[in-house]
């Protein structure tokens, strides 16, 4: 009933295009900077008119939210990205990303002329147009914003639809909702023993965990024992009935990888995580064959294209593309669709804000190769879960009995509060925080 | 026609500058032996018009080969180091010893260490491993403890020798017992790479290789010298022993190859055979594979020097093999040679020297009284 409400009213209410001109000059942006106003109608988009919707974006905003240090990292305020329509319906989606607030939120409004005035049910047009009309495709700075502005046109189209996005994109699998894990950390055998009861009893089913130590390329007999030590103890605590993974973090290279996964077999880990450095793929490959233990990587790969030879090449058995990074809502669903057809798992990374883990999460209800949801929250709620709650208006990215339960509302299923973003004013961006070795030099953190 | 001959290859040949102060006049050579170990290796001094001297050393050459380095060095620039590595590249020693000499020039020229002009210190100081000397374990265990004393945690322990009636079980385990003996030897957290020297056959190496991954050592050091890509497969196939190689290669691209194939795990160009600015080519393709470097060195203290400069500045060095007389005699020879002794090591570690060019003094009165030819 609302869809047709909608997209029938939308015809007489459309703005003529010499009156959208006007309104974009002094748009507010959390970051500051300064915007020429654009061509009224996207480039390409006129030849839609009489095959596409009357609804059309008229707005777009880009908030920066900074959390108190103590709350939350200060590499990554988050930045959510609003759209507003010509109807009313607004959508929001994140694009944030750690260390690069602020390019994030230029990039964002570097895309501005190819969203401003185009039609907001064109989702997959649109997602072309900003990847590849972009010339230069790809990178995270890109990626993100991508994901900010492509989050949000799903959020307008399932609330103009009026479903949930998940139902758009063919689920739910499991009505029941999503399965998750949290981080966690447990350097004794006492710590990991009490962790693992106060799991069970939330009714979580899986925990994420570092290794102990920065690792070099080669490495000594000592940090190899304490790492393989460490997750012996884990597995000895928690007990065989949680799964947990552990993030190598790109630490390891592939020579030191091989050594630990070898070693660490007979403790069934969930999935190893980022056991070398991204970018080159057949380098993973030298410990990836050498494993038993399931392996998972993709956090920081962009767009399908990033997971294309990751995939070709079977390299790992889990994948863990990042929505607010890889390109939204479309670019995690095409990477899902490749790893399902070729027997891989997906595993989201969500490591930032709670609307990129909300947007995730209809991606994951949907498809049949889905593993598991994380997020960067604790078995404990903590002061970060109370500040996305005032955000959103509900315990964003809880689980309860060990599942995300999937949002109801159409859309993403939820609001963000404008008035509580007030409350969390930008304060700029922060590096990510790097490391170094004994001798000084840079360390893969 | 003129048949093409190797002083051909370079694909540019810049005129020579002329007759500028920092050009170069004079190049002399010393062919060096250790009388004990019977290390040899050759030290060239390159001095400018303007006066300044500048030392590089380089493998094993003959007064040939220290001929050509003159012929290629004289007239030079010290900063025609891309002419000098394809000129003198069927010369791998020399032109080791003539690019490093014109790194040194060129730091005593504008008085900063060569680490600056290799990109600048990316960390500082420098890991080392002393390369230890002997057959039996019985030899190796003095000159290990001393080299525990005096601040190196790591160390090369050669592979036993093998004839050809050990049994296979029988050799493997007395390889795993010489690695625990010399760990029960100098006390806790101490590191071990074992050298095979190129010694065994493919299939041997991927045995031992995987009989020993649980030893932790740091890595197997040139395990085979079947250096081709079924032959290394086997090994890394089995086992995830870390495997170093490279010793005896001189060739960028062939490094290239074994990166390609996935066979190496520790790139070991050494300092004999490879000038500073040829190991960075290869660094700068085995970063891309998450391999680390560990230049092989088994000459003198001037390319200790060399070698320190180039840790110093590489994002992907491990390590910088420190050649670990059993002689006294051998040792007195090496302090003399440079003064301002960069063999030393403290916790593992070496400082780095923050003085013009390699930062050494050399002692060129030693030169002439241990070379067996100056040419």
């Amino acid at each position: 009933m609302r869809r047709r409400d909608l997209l029938g009213a939308l015809g007489a209410l459309s703005v003529p295009a010499g009156r959208l001109r006007g309104s974009r000059h002094n748009l507010p942006s959390g970051c500051g900077c300064a915007f020429a106003p654009a061509a009224a109608i996207p480039p390409g988009s006129d030849v839609f008119k009489d095959v596409g919707s009357k609804l059309r974006i008229t707005n777009m905003q880009v908030f920066g939210v900074t959390l108190d240090e103590k709350i939350a990292r200060s590499d990554r305020p988050y930045v959510f990205v609003k759209l507003e329509t010509n109807q009313g319906v607004v959508g929001w989606g994140e694009a944030t990303l750690e260390g690069k607030a602020g390019a994030a939120m230029a990039c964002v409004n570097d895309l501005r002329e190819f969203i401003i005035g185009s039609d907001p049910m064109q989702s997959e047009h649109l997602y072309q147009l900003m990847y590849i009309g972009s010339f230069y495709r790809g990178g995270p700075v890109l990626g993100s914003a991508i994901s900010g502005i492509d989050q949000a046109i799903w959020d307008i189209r399932g609330k103009v639809l009026g479903m949930p996005v998940y139902e758009l994109l063919g689920g739910p699998v499991d009505p029941q909702g999503v399965r998750g894990y949290y981080h966690a950390q447990a350097w004794t055998l006492q710590e990991a023993k009490e962790l693992g009861e106060r799991t069970r009893q939330a009714g979580v089913t899986a925990l994420k965990f570092q290794l102990p130590d920065l690792l070099e390329w080669i490495e000594t007999d000592r940090k190899l024992k304490r790492a393989v030590k460490h997750m012996e103890t884990l597995r000895e605590g928690l007990g065989p009935d949680l799964d947990f993974a552990v993030d190598f973090h790109a630490r390891p290279s592939p020579t030191v990888a091989a050594i630990l996964l070898r070693e660490i077999e007979p403790f069934h880990l969930f999935f190893a995580e980022e056991i070398c450095p991204p970018e080159n793929v057949r380098a993973m490959h030298r410990a990836a064959r050498k494993s038993t233990t399931p392996l998972a990587t993709g956090e920081r790969l962009i767009a399908a294209y990033g997971f294309n030879e990751l995939i070709d090449l079977g390299i790992v058995d889990v994948l863990q593309p990042d929505s607010a990074h890889v390109g939204g809502i479309t670019a995690l669903w095409k990477v899902a669709a490749a790893a399902d057809a070729a027997g891989i798992r997906m595993a989201p990374h969500a490591c930032e804000g709670p609307v990129g883990g909300i947007a995730s999460l209809h991606v994951d209800a949907a498809i049949p190769n889905f593993l598991a949801q994380e997020i960067c929250g604790f078995v404990e709620a903590g002061p970060m879960n109370r500040v996305w709650e005032d955000l959103t208006g509900f315990p964003a990215m809880r689980m309860r009995n060990g599942r995300y339960p999937l949002p109801t509302k159409p859309g993403l299923g939820f609001e963000v509060s404008e008035p509580a973003l007030k409350r969390y004013p930008f304060q700029g961006t922060r590096p990510f925080p790097p490391a170094f070795h004994e001798d000084g030099s840079l360390a893969s953190l | 026609m003129r048949p093409k001959i190797w002083r051909d290859l370079p694909a540019f040949a810049p005129q020579p500058a002329s007759a500028g102060r920092g050009s170069i006049a004079s190049v002399h050579g010393w062919r060096l032996r250790e009388p004990d170990s019977g290390r040899r290796y050759t030290v060239l001094r390159l001095e400018t018009r303007g006066g300044m001297a500048g030392y590089g050393e380089g493998g094993p050459a003959t007064s040939a080969e220290i001929l050509e380095a003159r012929a290629a060095a004289i007239g030079r620039q010290p900063n025609e180091s891309e002419y000098i590595r394809h000129r003198l590249a069927a010369v791998p020693s020399m032109e080791a010893a003539v690019n490093n000499a014109f790194l040194d020039l060129q730091g005593k020229a504008t008085g900063t260490p060569v680490y600056q002009f290799l990109g600048g210190p990316t960390r500082f100081k420098a890991r080392v491993l002393a390369g230890l000397e002997g057959e039996t374990e019985e030899a190796l265990a003095r000159p290990l403890r001393q080299a525990a004393q005096q601040g190196f945690r790591a160390f090369t322990v050669p592979i036993p020798a093998r004839d050809s009636m050990w049994r296979m079980q029988a050799y493997v385990d007395a390889v795993r017992a010489r690695i625990e003996r010399m760990r029960s030897l100098a006390g806790a957290d101490l590191d071990f790479v074992l050298d095979a020297a190129g010694k065994l056959t493919p299939g041997d190496a991927a045995f031992v290789a995987t009989a020993l991954e649980r030893n932790h050592l740091l890595w197997f050091d040139e395990p085979t010298n079947v250096l081709t890509h079924d032959g290394l497969a086997r090994i890394t196939d089995e086992s995830v022993m870390p495997v170093g190689l490279g010793r005896s290669l001189h060739d960028i691209s062939v490094f290239q190859d074994l990166l390609r194939w996935g066979a190496v795990d520790l790139v070991r160009p050494s300092l004999a055979l490879n000038s500073l600015v040829k190991i960075r080519r290869m660094a700068a393709i085995a970063e891309t594979h998450y391999v680390a470097v560990a230049p092989y060195h088994d000459g003198g203290p001037i390319a200790t020097a060399a070698g320190i400069h180039l840790a110093a500045s590489l994002p992907n060095s491990f390590i910088q093999q420190i050649p670990f007389p059993r002689s006294a005699r051998d040792a007195s020879l090496r302090a003399e040679l440079a003064s301002g002794n960069p063999e030393t090591a403290k916790d593992g570690f070496t400082p780095l020297v923050n003085k013009p060019g390699f930062g050494i003094e050399v002692n060129e009165k030693s030169l002439d009284r241990y070379s067996e030819e100056k040419v």
